[in-house]
C-alpha cells in the first residue's frame, strides 16, 4: 500500500534500479563510471520521479496545508496591526451573533434534561396559566385533578401521564429549625411527575405515585439541585430536613438531578411538593375535589411507536367522554353546543414550555437579524482589508508565480490565512459571547434576580460559532483570494505607477462600502424605531399615577392563615394601620395591580346582548383605599367606603369603557350586572377613568372593581401611596405589620413605577441592544469608507500631484475626493432607506405599535449616516490636499 | 536504431505492459523496463523514471503487490508480483486493447507502402 510507504523506501528502490541498470551495462562492456552515468540518463529525472511519487501520496495535501498554515501564521504575525484589526472585527461580529444564539439556545431550542425528551407531549399549548371552572368549550389548556386521573386510567397511548400546577407558588417558609421566614418557590406536581420525565434523584429519592394519594396526607418535598447547593450547602444528609410552610412541616425526601429545573424554562422552583398538598400550599386557590377546578398542565410520555396524531386522536376521544360526563345528563342544548368545541391539541414538550419563550421569541429573532447584519458589515470590512492587502501583495504574488507557484497554490494559501483570521476571531468571539450572554440574561431579567438560564457555551453553541466562522471565512475570504491572485505577471512585476487592474478591485470595494452604508442605515433606522416605540410606551397615559407608590407583597397564606374571618379582619386592620403610618396617603389591597395578569370573565348586563365586538372585561377585588392609592379618578358617582360591607348591597365601580359598552347613552349609576357563573346583582356606584391594567400596549379593557369587604379572600398586594422619602417608610410598614401579626411575612416592596418599567423590559433590551449594534455598524461602515478612500487616494497620489502641478487648487482636490464619498453615500443611503422601510414593515407585523415609516427615525438615520460617512471620507481627502506635487510625482 | 525513432508509449498503455510483463512471475522495476524494451524488439521507449509512479499506481489499486528481495546478481531490489485482481485487469485490458487496435486498423484500411 502506498499509504504506509515512506519516501525513503521509494528512493531506495530508485537507487537499486539505477545500480541494476548499471550492472547490465557493465556486463555489456562499459566502464563502471560510464555505465552509471548511462543508467542515470536512461532513468531520466530522479527528482521529478520522487516529486511525482510525493504528490501522489495522500499526505501531500495535508503537508501542504501545514506549510500554508505555518506560512500564513508567519505572514499574519508580520503585520500585527492588520491582523489585530481583522481579528477584532470578526470577534465582534461572531461574538455578537453567538451571544444572541446562546440565549436563543437556552430559551428556545435546548431540550429539557430528561430521558428521551422527544417523547414528551403537553396537553394544549401552555398559553394559559391559572385556573378556571368553566366547562371545556374550546382549545383546552388547563386540566383538573380528576381529569388527570381519568386520562391516566383511560388513555392507551402514553406510558405516563403526569401533571404540574400551571402557576408556581412564591411562598414563604422556614428551613430546619430556623425561625426566619424566607422565600421558597414551590411547584405542585403529581406523584408520578419525576418518573414520567425520567428524572433521577441526585440524593435520597424523588416523589413517587404513593406520595400523591390522599389530600393533605403527604407532607414531603423534593429539593432542586441548585436550592440544595445554595440553601443546604450540598449537605449529604439533606434528606430528612424539615421545612415549615404555612404551618405544615414538610420533610425533604431527596434532591433532583442537577440541571433539572422543572418543565418551564425560565422558572426554577426550589421544592417540588405533591399535588395532594395543594390546600396546604395554596389555601386561597384550591379545588382538588372539584372536577371543574382546572389549574394543571398535563405532560405525558408517548408509548414507543405511537405517533403524535394517534395520541391526539385517543386523547380527544377520552376528553370528549370526560367532558360529557361533567356536563351531566341534564346538560342544556347550549352547554352541549359549547362543549362540542372542546378539544386538546397535543404539542411537543421536548424543549419544555415557557411563558418567557413567548415573551422573548420575537425580540430574540429581531436581535438575531440585527447581529447578522452587523456580522455582514464586519465581513465586508474584512473583505475590503484583504482586498487592499492583496493589492499591496501583488508583487509578492507575481514573484512567487514566476518562480513556479501555481495560482491554486496561492489561492489555497490565502484561504488558509483567511481561515486563521476567522478561527482567531471566532475563538475570541466565543469568549466575548460567553460574557455577553451572561450580561444579556441580566438585562432581560426584569426582576432583581437573574433568570435561571444556563447560557454557558455548550456543544450546539460551539457548533454554531464554528459554522458562523466558516461561513464568514467563505464570505470575506474567497473573493479577495480569487481577485488577488489574478495577476498578470509581466505587468505586475514591472508595475510602478500603473493603475491597471485596480479599477475592478475598486468597484468591488466600493460595492462593499455601499452595502455597508445601506445595512448600517437600516440598523440605525430600526434602532430609532424601537427607541421611539419604547419612549411612546413609557410616556403613555397609564390612567394611574405610578410615582410615589409602593406595592407591598403580603403573604398571609404562608403564615398559616385560612380563607376565613380571621384573615378578613387582619387585612382590614392592616389597611387601617398602614394608612395611619406618617407619610402614607392611602393604602388598599388589590387582587392584581399592574402587569400581574388579570381576572377575566364575561358579564351579563340586563338589556345588553353580548357580541364578539365587546371588549374583554377585567375584574379586580380591591380595598377601600385602592383607587385613591393608584390615583384613578372617580368621574361619576362615589368611591368605595367602609359602609360597603357583607350586609349591604353588592357594589361595583366600572371604568369608562365598561360604561360606554354596556350602558350606552344612559347613566350607569344604580344599574346592575352580574359576572357570568359568578356574583349576581352587582350595583354600579361609580365610574372611574380608563387605565392600563395588564400591559402598556393593551387595547382598552372594560374594567370593574369590587370591594373585598363584600367578597372576602386572599389578596397579596397592598398598594401604598406615600409622600416624601420611601426609605424610612419601608421600616415603618414592617413595624406596623408586626404589630398586627409578627409572623406575617412581607416579601417585597416594589415601586409601582418599577413594575411599569419592568413590563416593557424586553422592548427596552431590544431597543438598547439595537442602538448598541447600530452604533457598532456605523463605526464599522465608517472604517470601511475610510479604508477604501485612503487606498484609492494612495493609488491616485501621482494623479493628484500632476493635477496640482498643472494648477488645481486644494479645494478642487478636496472636492474631487469628497464627491467620490458623496456618490458612495448617496447610493448607500437610498438603498438603506428602501431596506429600512421594508424591514420596518416586517417588524410592524411582529411588534405592536411600530410605525414602519416613522419619518423622524429614518431622517435621523440618514443624517447620522451621511455625517459620519462624510467625516470618514474627509480625513483621507484632507490628506490628499496636503500632497506636495513634487513628492507626489516621484511617488513610488 | 536511435532513441528518436522509438515509439512513444500511448497514455495508459504502460500499465497494461507492466501487468503483461509480470505474468511470467515476479520482477523488479529495472527488469520490467528491460523486458518491455526487449519483447517489443526495442521499438518501445520506456522512460525508466515514468515506470515508478505507474508501479505505485498499480500497487495502490492492488493489481500488483511488492516485496523487497535479492536480484540474480545479489542486489537488493523491490520485486513486483501480479495479484488475482491484476490478472483479471490484464485480461480485460488486453481484450479492450485488441478490439481497439483492430478497429483502428479497419478504419486505416489495408497497409500501403509509403
Amino acid at each position: 500500500m502506498s499509504f504506509g510507504r515512506k519516501p525513503a523506501d521509494f528512493n531506495a528502490e530508485i537507487e537499486s534500479h539505477i545500480e541494476l541498470e548499471a550492472d547490465r551495462l557493465r556486463q555489456q562492456g562499459m566502464t563502471a563510471e560510464a555505465a552509471r552515468l548511462a543508467a542515470r540518463r536512461a532513468f531520466g529525472n530522479v527528482t521529478a520521479a520522487e516529486e511525482r511519487y510525493y504528490e501522489s501520496s495522500r499526505w501531500a495535501w495535508f503537508d501542504g496545508l501545514l506549510r500554508n498554515f505555518v506560512f500564513g501564521l508567519r505572514t499574519l504575525v508580520k503585520s500585527p496591526g492588520f491582523s489585530a484589526v481583522t481579528i477584532l472585527t470578526l470577534a465582534l461580529g461572531i461574538g455578537a451573533t453567538t451571544a444572541i444564539f446562546s440565549l436563543m439556545n437556552a430559551i428556545l431550542l435546548r431540550n429539557l434534561p430528561v430521558r428521551q425528551p422527544s417523547e414528551l407531549v403537553l396537553f394544549g399549548d401552555g398559553r394559559a396559566a391559572g385556573d378556571t371552572t368553566a366547562l371545556p368549550n374550546d382549545d383546552w389548556r388547563l386540566f383538573s385533578y380528576d381529569m388527570l386521573h381519568q386520562f391516566q386510567r383511560r388513555t392507551r397511548v402514553f406510558s405516563d401521564v403526569a401533571a404540574v400546577r400551571s402557576t408556581p407558588f412564591g411562598t414563604h417558609g422556614s428551613v430546619a429549625s430556623g425561625a426566619q421566614m424566607e422565600k421558597i418557590g414551590v411547584e405542585l406536581v403529581s406523584g408520578n411527575y419525576f418518573q414520567a420525565l425520567g428524572v433521577n434523584p441526585a440524593l435520597g429519592r424523588v416523589l413517587n405515585p404513593s406520595d400523591d394519594l390522599a389530600p393533605g396526607a403527604h407532607p414531603v418535598a423534593v429539593a432542586s439541585y441548585s436550592w440544595w447547593q445554595r440553601r443546604l450547602s450540598r449537605s449529604p444528609t439533606a434528606a430528612g430536613t424539615k421545612v415549615n410552610i404555612a404551618g405544615t412541616m414538610y420533610s425533604i425526601v431527596g434532591v433532583a438531578a442537577p440541571g433539572f429545573q422543572g418543565i418551564s424554562v425560565g422558572q426554577a422552583p426550589d421544592l417540588w411538593v405533591p399535588l395532594a398538598m395543594e390546600k396546604q400550599i395554596s389555601p386561597g386557590w384550591t379545588g382538588l375535589d372539584n372536577v371543574l377546578f382546572q389549574s394543571l398542565y398535563i405532560v405525558a410520555r408517548l408509548s414507543p411507536g405511537v405517533t403524535l396524531a394517534q395520541a391526539g386522536a385517543n386523547t380527544n376521544l377520552v376528553f370528549e367522554q370526560i367532558v360529557h360526563q361533567y356536563a351531566g345528563p341534564k346538560a342544556t342544548l347550549k352547554d352541549l353546543e359549547q362543549i362540542s368545541h372542546a378539544h386538546i391539541q397535543l404539542t411537543s414538550a421536548a424543549a419544555g414550555l415557557s411563558r418567557l419563550r413567548r415573551q422573548v421569541a420575537t425580540p430574540l429573532k429581531i436581535l438575531m437579524a440585527v447581529v447578522v447584519a452587523v456580522l455582514l458589515i464586519a465581513c465586508a470590512n474584512v473583505a475590503n482589508l484583504l482586498l487592499a492587502r492583496a493589492g499591496v501583495r501583488r508583487r509578492e504574488f507575481a514573484l512567487r508565480m514566476s518562480i513556479g507557484a501555481t495560482r491554486s497554490r496561492l489561492v489555497r494559501q490565502l484561504l488558509v490565512e483567511s481561515s486563521l483570521l476567522g478561527l482567531a476571531g471566532g475563538g475570541l468571539g466565543v469568549f466575548l459571547a460567553w460574557g455577553a450572554s451572561t450580561l444579556l440574561v441580566l438585562m432581560v431579567s426584569a426582576g432583581p434576580d437573574p433568570l435561571p438560564l444556563n447560557v454557558a457555551p455548550d456543544l450546539s453553541v460551539l457548533g454554531f460559532a464554528l459554522a458562523v466562522t466558516m461561513l464568514t471565512v467563505i464570505l470575506f475570504g474567497t473573493v479577495p483570494a480569487l481577485r488577488g491572485t489574478r495577476v498578470d505577471l509581466s505587468s505586475s512585476l514591472k508595475e510602478s505607477r500603473g493603475i491597471a487592474g485596480t479599477s475592478a478591485r475598486n468597484r468591488l470595494a466600493r460595492s462593499l462600502v455601499v452595502a455597508q452604508v445601506a445595512l448600517s442605515l437600516t440598523l440605525v433606522a430600526g434602532a430609532g424605531l424601537f427607541l421611539r416605540v419604547l419612549s411612546n410606551l413609557e410616556h403613555i397615559d397609564t390612567g394611574f399615577d405610578r410615582n410615589h407608590v409602593l406595592v407591598v407583597n403580603v403573604d398571609a397564606g404562608s403564615a398559616g392563615y385560612q380563607d376565613d374571618a380571621r384573615l378578613h379582619r387582619t387585612m382590614l386592620r392592616l389597611e387601617d394601620r398602614v394608612s395611619a403610618v406618617p407619610g402614607v396617603q392611602a393604602a388598599g389591597f388589590a387582587l392584581t395591580v399592574f402587569a400581574q395578569g388579570g381576572w377575566g370573565a364575561d358579564v351579563t348586563v340586563p338589556g345588553h346582548t353580548a357580541s364578539d365586538s365587546d371588549p374583554d372585561v377585567d375584574h379586580n377585588r380591591v380595598g377601600v383605599g385602592y383607587l385613591r392609592a393608584m390615583r384613578m379618578p372617580i368621574l361619576l358617582g362615589r368611591d368605595f367606603s367602609s359602609r360597603d360591607t357583607l350586609g349591604s348591597p353588592d357594589v361595583a365601580i366600572i371604568n369608562e369603557t365598561f360604561a360606554r359598552t354596556f350602558f350606552p347613552g344612559i347613566s350607569p349609576l344604580g344599574r346592575t350586572f352580574s359576572i357570568a357563573n359568578g356574583w349576581p346583582n352587582l350595583q354600579v356606584i361609580g365610574v372611574v377613568r380608563d387605565a392600563k391594567y395588564i400591559s402598556l400596549q393593551e387595547k382598552p379593557y372594560a374594567a370593574a372593581f369590587y370591594p373585598y369587604a363584600q367578597h372576602p379572600g386572599f389578596l397579596e398586594n397592598l398598594v401604598v401611596r406615600y409622600t416624601g422619602d420611601p426609605g424610612p417608610l419601608v421600616r415603618r410598614i414592617r413595624q406596623a405589620t408586626a404589630e398586627i401579626d409578627p409572623n406575617l411575612p412581607i416579601a417585597d416592596f416594589m415601586p409601582l413605577g418599577q413594575m411599569v418599567n419592568a413590563s416593557v423590559q424586553s422592548r427596552r433590551v431590544v431597543a438598547k441592544l439595537c442602538t448598541l449594534f447600530a452604533i457598532l455598524a456605523v463605526l464599522l461602515a465608517s472604517i470601511g469608507i475610510y479604508g477604501v478612500l485612503s487606498y484609492a487616494i494612495s493609488r491616485r497620489t501621482n494623479e493628484f500631484g500632476i493635477r496640482m502641478a498643472l494648477g488645481a487648487v486644494r479645494r478642487d482636490v478636496l472636492w474631487m475626493v469628497l464627491r467620490d464619498t458623496l456618490g458612495l453615500l448617496a447610493i448607500g443611503v437610498v438603498a438603506g432607506v428602501a431596506m429600512a422601510l421594508a424591514c420596518g414593515r416586517f417588524v410592524e407585523s411582529l411588534v405592536y405599535g411600530v410605525r414602519p415609516d416613522d419619518p423622524v427615525a429614518i431622517a435621523i438615520a440618514v443624517l447620522l449616516m451621511t455625517a459620519v460617512g462624510l467625516f470618514a471620507g474627509w480625513l483621507p481627502a484632507r490628506r490628499a490636499t496636503r500632497i506636495d506635487p513634487m513628492r507626489a510625482l516621484r511617488y513610488e | 536504431m536511435s532513441t528518436q525513432e522509438r515509439l512513444e508509449l500511448l497514455q495508459g498503455t504502460l500499465d497494461l505492459l507492466i501487468l503483461r510483463t509480470l505474468i511470467f512471475g515476479p520482477r523488479h522495476g529495472q527488469g520490467i523496463a528491460r523486458a518491455i524494451q526487449e519483447t517489443s524488439a526495442d521499438e518501445l521507449l520506456v522512460e525508466h523514471g515514468a515506470l515508478y509512479p505507474a508501479l505505485q499506481r498499480l500497487e495502490s489499486r492492488q493489481w500488483i503487490s511488492a516485496r523487497w528481495g535479492v536480484s540474480d546478481n545479489n542486489r537488493r531490489a523491490r520485486f513486483y508480483t501480479l495479484t488475482r485482481a491484476g490478472r483479471q485487469q490484464l485480461l480485460n485490458e488486453t481484450n479492450k486493447w485488441r478490439r481497439l487496435a483492430a478497429a483502428i486498423g479497419r478504419v486505416l484500411g489495408p497497409e500501403t507502402e509509403a
